[in-house]
């Protein structure tokens, strides 16, 4: 069992009249329990030349393994501000994650090419993204043939 | 204008056979370019008192397309409690006792709703949107 915990803080001066301030901590555990995911897809930071579609976590789901659960971070490091990566899930999107952005998010991947994660950059000159799962997934490979 | 920060720090002296840390920052802003953004729905809590049926948290119809951010805490502390997270119909994670979730919303249609779905009676959800209008 590991432990990975995870904060995060939402903070501003001039969004109220008053300040704001939110701070969360949680730890990734496994579904219904309070065991740590074990495994993880290594933080992965890939520049990208192409506005083509692709999986960040492609997904060759066969068995399961019992409470599965998974935590997906992905963020945009671009310093442009008009770049952004279309993030989606099975086709569907999610939201744009402009320059310096990021995101946290749970996740169960169903089976292959259902509800995968998909990213899309905005340009192909060059964007760097960076994007890592926490999980205990039974089949999540980081080089398999997506479509 | 103004200025709302988000920072993610990720620590684990365990998971891998080094210890992992990182931490990432960043400034709400809207679609495009540095202004921040202004507006918010206020932080927030409901309750699902019963039948814990589905709930449209936010609906695509009433928010422009834009750089929206939305925050999510399931406040349980009953490990086996969760919220389902459903996005444009699809179903994007469940969200156990004390985890948060951050993350963009475009809005980009009125089907692109954001549902929760809580595996039990009487739980309560905290969340918050940032509105880029």
């Amino acid at each position: 069992m590991a432990t990975t915990t995870n904060t995060l803080l939402l903070e501003s001066t001039d969004l109220f009249d008053d300040s704001l301030s939110i701070s969360n901590t949680s730890t990734c555990y496994k579904a219904g329990t309070t065991i740590g995911l074990d495994q993880t897809t290594g933080l992965t930071r890939t520049y990208v030349t192409a506005t083509t579609q692709f999986d960040p976590f492609p997904v060759v789901k066969g068995t399961t393994n019992a409470n599965e659960n998974g935590k997906v971070y992905i963020a945009n490091l671009s310093e442009d501000e008009t770049e952004f990566i279309t993030v989606g899930i099975g086709d569907l999107v999610i939201g744009k994650l402009y320059a310096g952005d990021f995101m946290w998010m749970p996740w169960s991947p169903k089976a292959q090419h259902v509800n995968d994660i998909e990213i899309t950059p905005s340009v192909a000159t060059g964007m760097n993204i960076e994007f890592m799962s926490i999980h205990n997934f039974a089949n999540i490979y980081p080089n398999s043939a997506d479509s | 204008m103004a200025t709302t920060t988000a920072t993610i720090s990720l620590s684990s002296p365990d998971l891998l056979t080094d210890s992992l840390a990182f931490s990432t920052a960043s400034t709400l802003t809207k679609a495009g370019n540095a202004t921040g953004l202004t507006l918010t729905g206020g932080l927030a809590r409901k309750k699902l008192a019963s039948g814990h049926a589905q709930y449209t948290l936010f609906d695509g119809d009433a928010y422009a397309n834009g750089a929206h951010k939305i925050y999510l805490k399931n406040t349980s502390t009953t490990a086996a409690e969760y919220f389902t997270i459903e996005i444009n119909s699809e179903q994007m994670g469940k969200l156990y006792a004390g985890d948060w979730a951050f993350f963009p919303w475009e809005a980009n249609a009125d089907t692109n709703d954001i549902k929760i779905d809580p595996s039990a009676d009487d739980m309560v959800l905290e969340y918050m949107i940032f509105i880029d209008e």
